[in-house]
Formats: C-alpha cells, structure tokens, sequence
C-alpha cells in the first residue's frame, strides 16, 4: 500500500511573501523563511522583526525608500533541516522566480535533501498561503504524494490573484512591475488592477473610484469560473480595511458555493513594492 | 481680394505652421538661454501681425506693409521674435516701396530682411536664426529675376533647411544638446507656411491656409524625406542632466513710445549690464529686449527716452528647469506604437492628459479651433505610424477626421466632444493596443459619459424654456440648458442634481475659478450635500471662459 501524506508527516514551508492571516502560521508543520526589508543601514526580518501595521507606519515616515533582499540558500538549508527533523515530507512553496530569487535559493538548499518539493507558484503574497491551507486539507484527509504534487501544480497553474492598487509608484520604482509598466496609476484618481500572470503583474483594468473597480472586479471573477463552482478564495489587504468586505460579500453573492478562507495582511517585503492602501484577493476553483 | 485679406491669409497661414511646431520649437531653444520659449515668443509675434492687420482698415500695399511691420514690432516677444520683427521690417520696407510683388521684388526684399536683422544684432553668433536668414538671402539672390516667385521660394526654403542642419555643427550648445537652432527652425518652419500661402494665392486666389503644409506634411511621413529627418531630430530632444542656468536671470523685454528716442544711447547703457541686447524701431517707438540681473535699471533707464508699456520680464531661470522637467517627463511610446494627440485647453487639463500617457497637445478649444493641418503636423512630429486624435469639441471633430484623410499614417479620430469626455477616453488608452484597438476602447470608454459645463451667459436669451438674463450663470448638462441662476456655485448644484437624477456613480470636475467668486472647497461642499451617492473628484483645469467643466460616469 502507498504511503499516504498527513499533516502529521508532511510540512509546509513558505516565505515571507506569503502575507499569512493573523496567527495562522503558529499551526504545526508551517515554517516561514523571511526575506528581509532595508531602510538604509536598518535591516528586519519580514513577518518577524516587524508587524504589517508597524511596517507601514514606518514606510509614511522614512523619508528613504526602504529595499528588499531574498534569503540565503544558507537559510534555505537550516529551515529543511529542522522542518525534516520533524517531517517525512516538504513542500516548498514561493512567490514567482520573476519577482524574486527566493525560488532559486530554496532550489539550491533543497538539492541536499531528500522529499524537499520546491515550487515556483508564479504569483505571490496570500495566494501562497491559501494554496498551503488548500494542500493542507488534503493532508488532512490523507492524500498520496502524487495527489499533493499534482494540486500543488493546479494550483500554480490555475489560481488567479487580482490586485487593487492605491498607486503603481510603488510597483514601477522597484521595478516588479513587467508590461503594467505601460499602465497609468495614481493621476486622475485612476487606481488600477493587476493581475498575476506568467509569474508577472499585468494590467487587468484601469478603474476611477470603488463602484467600477468593484464591478471589475465582479467581471474578473465571471470570466474565470461558473456560477456553480467549488471556489476557494483569501481575502488580502495593506492597510485597507474598506474594500475586502466588499469583495466578499460580492463573491459570495454571485457564487454561491464560494468558500471563504482567510484575509492575510501585506507585509514589509511585498508592502514595499505594492505601497500601502492596496487590497487584493486570490482564488482557485476546484 | 483685397491686399489686407490676402496678407491676413498668408501671415496666417505662417502662423498656423508655427503653432502647429510650436511646443517642439520650445524644447529644441537651448541657445542663448534654454529656456524653453523660442516656438512661443515667434507664434506670438506673428499672431501680433494677423491681429494688427484684422483691426486695420488699409487697403494698398504701402499700408499693408507698414501695419505688418508694426504690428510685429509692437508684438515681438523674446530674442526671436525681437531679431524675426526686424526681418519682417526689412522685407515689408522693401515690399511697401516697390508696391508689387514678384520675383525681383522678394530677392531684395529678403536681403533687406537679413540685413535688418544683422544691424539690430550688436555681436552677431553663427548657428542661429541670422545664419539661416542669410544662408536663405544668397541662395534668393542667385535665382534669375525671370524665374518664377515659386521657383524663388522653393531654393530659399531649401537654403533654409540645410542652413537650419549645419547650426547644430555651428554652436558647441546645440552640438553638446544634439539638436539644431529653434529660432532657426521656426524660422524655417515660418517661411514654409508663408511660401505655402503665397503659392494657394497664385494658384487660384483662393487661399486654404495651411492646407498643403498639411499635405506636405503627410507627404513626407510617407516618403520620410526632410519631414522623416525632422522627426529624428525631434526624439533627440531629451535633457540628460539639468541644463545650466543663465548668467543673466531675467529675459526683461517692452515698447518705449516717445518723440525723439535715442536708440544707440540705450543700447550702450544696456551692453555692459546684461545680454542678447536688441533695441530695434525708429525714434518714435522703440522695442527693447535684454536679458539682465536687474530688470528695475533697465526700465527706470528707459523712462528717460518716453512712455514705457507693454513690459514683461521672464525669470529664465524657472523656465529652464521647467523645460527640463517637461523634457524629463514626456511618455514613452508602448509596444503597440500607438500615440494620442489631443486637443486640450487650460493649463492643468494638458497636464493631466499628459499625465495620463498623451504625447502632443495641441493648445485649443471652444474659442480657438486647431486646423487640420496643425492636427497634423502634430502628428507627423511624433514620427509613429499608429495615432489616436481626441479632438475634445464638436467643432473639432470635422477637423481632426479630415487630418485623418489626408494622412497616409493609420489615425483614428476618437469623436470625445468635451475636455471631460477626452479624459474619460485617456483612461481607457491601452499604449500597447494599435490605433483602431484604442479607438474602440475609448469609445466605448465614453459612450455613457454625461458632460456638463458652467458659464455666463454673454446676452439675454430664452433657452429650453429658461429665461437667461446676460451675466447669469448657466448650467448646461448634455447641450441642454438645465439651470440658471446668479452664482456659479447654484448652476454647479443644478449640474450635480441633474447627475445625481441619471446615477451618476463617478463625477469628475475641472475648475478654473480663478475670479468667479467661489472656491473649491465651497464646491466640494456643494457636491458631498447634492450628491452623496457620488464619488466626486476635483481637478484644476485652467480651461478659458468655463468655470467648471464635470461629466459623470
């Protein structure tokens, strides 16, 4: 008989750019490699040394413009090695290989292991925590490692992240921006959404006030499922507390069987090149 | 015709080329002082001509002549337009005296205007607009006077041309900047519109100002022979780091009208104290141009010779870096290729249709409209295939759809008949989508967009039903006149009640309040008590003559 993967013998580990929902990476068998965030001469931990609220905070009052560093494989390495002490298997799930190098370390590290399974998601922030909690039930159910790589990769494949943006400043200076380069954020009140798409962020719409994104918004979700699907979605949000009940309340009410995980809040690393008063949402219909 | 009607409509026609090239002149004017205003100081001098001629009643050519001279001596602007007024007074002296025109007329005539130019210049420089007049003096005088006029304008536009390409060999600031002389340029630009106005005359005494400028503009895009140059040239124009600042910060220029003025005594006191020195005109009225520290001395200085007006002093200091900043942040043209020309008034509207990824404004509107062959040129400067006109006024439309015939480029005209209207379309601009692609996004970007706007009325009327008394404010939503009252503010909340009745979910208001006797926070009152169902946004337009401008969405 096939060895079946459980939460009790498989972990998870993320980065930082997973934006996790409050408290919901103390559960066993979740690990979180940080990147760091600079301000000068002034290095933190992201998701450790600082939280969401006080990252922005700092941001409003830095008059530098804080950057981002990916971890070390070195840092790759010490996480499998504690997270194998504990568990039989790993997956090893990080934002698109075209924002960061996180991806590329955690590929290094993970040659010296045994069952160290790292992915590539090709998008980022919460999305990669709703595709861990998704994965987790089917742990909790048991599932064969076939099974769990092959949702992983649906995943990666089939999720979809829109993001609503309070400017694109924050997206072009840092430069992880790819063809939404060409779109115009901030003047005249034009706030636009991006998508993830290819690993990348690309313009989805240009909207001028919460009406219209919302109905955007609402057409993002028509175009990509059916009324009747199974849809699993997480709420995100850098400092914006308005919009993501909206956007609940519109999901659920044109997909009835929508499920509600969580709402993960946008940390320093992904907060420095999405700029504050952004909220976002990612699904997967399954 | 009439001489006056037939010089209104050349003089025109040479204005119409300027304007049309004018924001390009401004960002090629590094020499003497980068300050950015060279295509505007020539258009404003010529545009002073058109006007003196329009309100004289003269009839002959000796008077014709003398209004021309006049009228751009009174309106010459800047060191162009100062050195371009006594070109036009040299060539208008001539003309004036011989009473004619044809071919051996003309040849003096321009060599009468270089020579002018050259007397009113102290220390004449290589590389600027008095080698161009010259280079375009010689090559006149080497045509046989039994050749025809149009033969004669076409060698002294060639001259012209190939003068205006050697200036950027001729001055170490136009080589260091990679670009040729602006003043050269506009004047080349200039002599285009007016020989083209000149040869519509004699073709069949009817003249369509600026039409074959139009066509030849086209022509060369297709063809990419000087006008395909011309384009290189104009996406040289960038600022690498800021430029350096003027020695001299004041370009302090004015009119001085007296019985006896003594212009050699001025210019002597002005030598030692400033710069680009021009005192030009007879004893009775004299133009004073010079660029100085201290603007006081200079006119206090003058108020010895006579009466001193028309008086104004640019700091060149704040328009060099303006220059820089507008330079540094023109956009980029996307994958698609595809580029907006807009027609826009007011000062803040051009920014925000800047803002949001147009390429070229052309300055117009309600009370000025833009010719097609200003529309054009506009787009034939941009050098790319795929264009996008927003023509912002029912009364443009027509224009901007016949630019779009006589162009071989791919153009559509997007029919936005309002400043709000356009702006709703910019918002839908997709810089990596084709022409057509984008002319379908912006429509139907502003298909559902209500358009409203606040003014006063200019005489009693009764329209749609309302009594209108001259001076009261009127509300007009969609061509239909919705309220009147005798504030600006109450015709305001009869737009925003008429928006609130069709549910309007996004307002956007353009102000220019500027002496309207209300402000933006009294509007934006208004508006949250009106409409609060309304997301309401405000921006300064700067639009002439409308106070407000709003659609809703």
């Amino acid at each position: 008989m096939t060895e079946l993967l459980t939460l009790e013998n498989t972990a998870i580990v993320l980065d930082s750019t997973c934006d996790p929902a409050d408290g919901w990476l103390d559960q066993p068998g979740l690990y979180m490699v940080p990147l760091k965030v600079h301000f000068g001469d002034q290095m933190f931990r992201d998701g450790i040394d600082m939280t969401y609220k006080e990252f922005f905070a700092k941001l409003e009052q830095s008059e530098i413009l804080p950057t981002t560093s990916q971890p070390t494989a070195g840092e790759f390495v010490a996480t499998y090695e504690e997270a194998r002490k504990h568990y039989e298997h790993v997956f090893s799930l990080h934002l698109s290989g075209e924002m960061s190098g996180t991806v590329r370390a955690a590929e290094q590290a993970a040659e010296q292991f045994d069952n160290v399974y790292v992915y590539d998601m090709r998008t980022v922030t919460t999305a990669l925590s709703l595709c861990a909690e998704r994965l987790r039930a089917r742990l909790a159910q048991g599932c064969t490692l076939e099974e769990a790589r092959a949702y992983v990769e649906y995943f990666r494949d089939n999720s979809n992240l829109l993001v609503h943006a309070a400017t694109l400043e924050y997206l072009r200076r840092g430069g992880r921006i790819g063809r939404a380069a060409s779109l115009v954020g901030g003047v005249f009140d034009i706030k636009p959404l991006i998508m993830a798409e290819d690993g990348t962020l690309t313009g989805y719409a240009k909207v001028r006030g919460l009406k219209k994104a919302m109905a955007a918004i609402q057409r993002f979700v028509e175009e990509r499922s059916e009324p009747d699907d199974q849809l699993y979605f997480c709420l995100i949000d850098a400092v914006n507390d308005e919009e993501p009940p909206l956007i609940r309340e519109m999901i659920e009410r044109i997909r009835p069987n929508a499920h509600y995980t969580f709402q993960g809040h946008v940390a320093a690393v992904v907060g420095t090149h999405i700029g504050p008063g952004t909220a976002a949402f990612a699904m997967i219909v399954e | 015709m009439i001489v006056r009607t037939a010089a209104v409509g050349v003089i025109q026609s040479a204005l119409n080329a300027v304007e049309a090239e004018r924001q390009f002149i401004n960002d090629l004017n590094v020499y003497p002082v980068p300050d950015g205003d060279t295509g505007t100081n020539m258009a404003l001098t010529v545009r002073a001509v058109v006007e003196e001629l329009e309100q004289s009643e003269v009839t002959d050519i000796p008077s014709v002549a003398a209004a021309v001279t006049k009228g751009s001596l009174m309106g010459a602007r800047g060191n162009s337009g100062v050195i371009l007024s006594q070109i036009v007074r040299g060539i208008c002296d001539v003309w004036g005296q011989a009473n004619s025109l044809d071919t051996a007329v003309f040849k003096q005539a321009v060599l009468e205007g270089q020579q002018a130019a050259y007397r009113a210049v102290k220390t004449p420089v290589e590389g600027t607009m008095l080698t161009v007049i010259r280079e375009m003096a010689t090559a006149a005088q080497a045509v046989p006077d039994g050749f025809g006029l149009e033969h004669l304008l076409a060698a002294v536009e060639e001259a012209g041309r190939i003068a205006v390409d050697n200036t950027t060999a001729q001055l170490p600031a136009l080589q260091k900047a990679g670009v040729v002389d602006a003043g050269g340029y506009g004047l080349l630009v200039l002599f285009r519109g007016l020989s083209d106005g000149i040869e519509d005359l004699m073709r069949g005494g009817k003249l369509v100002a600026g039409a074959r400028l139009a066509a030849r503009a086209a022509a060369h895009a297709t063809v990419g022979a000087v006008g395909g140059r011309r384009s290189e040239a104009k996406r040289a124009v960038t600022v690498e780091e800021p430029s350096e600042l003027s020695e001299y910060r004041y370009c302090t220029s004015f009119l001085i009208s007296g019985d006896a003025i003594d212009r050699e005594a001025l210019e002597a006191f002005l030598l030692p104290i400033g710069d680009s020195a021009l005192v030009v005109g007879d004893e009775r009225t004299v133009k004073v141009h010079v660029h100085v520290n201290d603007p006081g001395v200079v006119l206090t200085e003058a108020l010895k010779h006579g009466a001193i007006g028309d008086i104004e002093i640019n700091d060149m200091h704040a328009q060099t870096r303006e220059r820089d900043e507008r330079l540094a942040s023109a956009p980029e043209v996307g994958e698609g290729g595809t580029v907006v020309v807009a027609v826009v008034a007011g000062a803040g509207n051009q920014q925000l249709f800047r803002d949001l990824g147009c390429h070229a404004i052309v300055d117009g509107g309600q009370s000025m409209n833009p010719s097609a062959a200003q529309l054009l040129n506009a787009v034939q400067e941009l050098g790319v295939e795929e264009v996008v006109i927003l023509p912002n006024n029912g009364n443009v439309i027509l224009t901007a759809e016949q630019a779009a015939g006589m162009s071989s480029l791919h153009i559509a005209v997007v029919p936005s008949s309002s400043i709000p209207g356009g702006l709703a379309a910019m918002v839908a601009f997709d810089p990596d989508e084709d022409a057509v692609g984008n002319a379908r996004l912006m429509q139907d970007a502003i298909v559902d967009v209500r358009y409203a706007e606040v003014t006063h009325a200019v005489r009693d009327s009764e329209l749609d039903g309302l009594e209108v008394k001259q001076g009261q404010a009127m509300a007009i939503v969609d061509g239909r006149l919705v309220a009147v009252s005798d504030d600006i503010e109450s015709a305001f909340g009869g737009v925003l009640e008429e928006f609130a009745r069709g549910g309007a979910e996004y307002v956007t208001v353009l102000t220019a309040l500027n002496g309207w006797g209300t402000t933006r926070e009294q509007l934006e009152e208004l508006a949250a008590r009106v409409a609060p169902d309304a997301e309401v946004s405000f921006h300064e337009g700067g639009q002439p003559l409308y106070p407000i401008l709003a659609s809703a969405e």
